[in-house]
C-alpha cells in the first residue's frame, strides 16, 4: 500500500494487492468494535448530574449519529474504490472535503483498539513482545495513526 | 405553592449566572497537532494559544480551554466531542 498527498489537498491511497483492501476494510470494522459507543465514552467525564442527564437525552444521540455517518462514509468510499479496482491494484482518493470523516473514523478505530488492548503511547510498545492478535491490532493502529498524520498535514 | 415556584425559578436564574469551564482531558489517541487544530477551529484561537493549551492537556492531563455561560459551554463541549476530544464541563471555582 502506498499513500501520497495530492495537489488538491487530499490523499491518494494505492492498494497494491487484495490484502490491502482487506486492511482498509478493517478500518470500519475496528471503528465499531468497541464495547462502548464513542458518544457514551466521550460523555463519561461529564459528572454534573443535571448536565449529564441532559447530555444523555439530547446530545449523545446527535453525536452518535454523526460518528455512525462518518464510518458509513468511509465504508462506502472503500467499497466503491475496491469495486472499481476489481479487488486488484487501484487507487482510493480522499479529497479535502472527505478528510474530516476519514480522520474521525480512524480516530474511532484507534479509540476502540485502545479500549480493547491498552497500548498507551506507541513509542512504549514493542510489537515483538505482543501475542499475534494484539500485535496485528497494534500494527493496524499504527497504520491508522500514520494516515491521520498525513491527513492532518495535507488535508485538514 | 406560588411562593415555592417563585423560589425555584430564582435559584435557576442564579445557577445560570455561574461561569462554567470547558475542560479538555488527555487521552492516548489524539495527535497533539490535531488537538491544536481543533482548538483553533472551534474557538478561533491563534496557533500559539491553542498549542499552549494542548501542551497543558498533554503535560497536566487536562486544561480549561474556555470559561463562560453554561449554554455556550455546552455548545463548545458538544463541538469538541464531535471532534472526538475527551471533554467535560464543570462549574468554575
Amino acid at each position: 500500500m502506498k499513500i501520497t498527498p495530492t495537489r488538491g489537498g487530499g490523499l491518494r491511497i494505492d492498494a497494491e494487492e487484495p490484502g490491502d483492501w482487506l486492511l482498509l476494510k478493517g478500518i470500519a470494522h475496528d471503528a465499531v468494535s468497541g464495547d462502548e459507543k464513542p458518544a457514551r465514552r466521550l460523555g463519561q467525564l461529564i459528572t454534573d448530574e443535571e448536565v449529564a442527564a441532559d447530555w444523555r437525552d439530547y446530545v449523545m444521540p446527535d453525536l452518535e449519529a454523526g460518528f455512525v455517518a462518518d464510518v458509513l462514509h468511509v465504508t462506502t468510499a472503500i467499497a466503491a474504490a475496491r469495486f472499481e479496482a476489481g479487488d486488484g491494484p487501484g487507487p482510493l482518493w480522499i479529497t479535502r472535503e472527505d478528510a474530516f470523516p476519514w480522520y474521525g473514523t480512524l480516530n474511532q478505530a484507534r479509540l476502540a483498539l485502545e479500549e480493547r488492548f491498552h497500548f498507551g503511547g506507541h513509542e512504549s510498545v514493542d510489537p515483538a513482545d505482543l501475542l499475534p492478535v494484539p500485535r496485528a491490532a497494534f500494527l493496524r493502529s499504527h497504520l491508522y495513526c500514520a494516515i491521520q498524520s498525513l491527513l492532518l498535514e495535507h488535508a485538514l | 405553592m406560588a411562593d415555592s415556584d417563585t423560589l425555584t425559578k430564582t435559584r435557576d436564574a442564579t445557577a445560570l449566572d455561574v461561569p462554567w469551564n470547558v475542560v479538555v482531558h488527555d487521552d492516548p489517541v489524539n495527535l497533539m497537532g490535531y488537538v491544536t487544530w481543533v482548538l483553533m477551529k472551534i474557538f478561533g484561537y491563534d496557533e500559539k494559544r491553542a498549542a499552549g493549551l494542548m501542551l497543558q492537556v498533554h503535560q497536566l492531563g487536562r486544561s480549561i480551554v474556555w470559561t463562560g455561560q453554561r449554554e455556550k459551554a455546552e455548545f463548545y463541549v458538544q463541538q469538541l466531542q464531535a471532534h472526538l476530544l475527551q471533554t467535560s464541563l464543570e462549574k468554575a471555582a
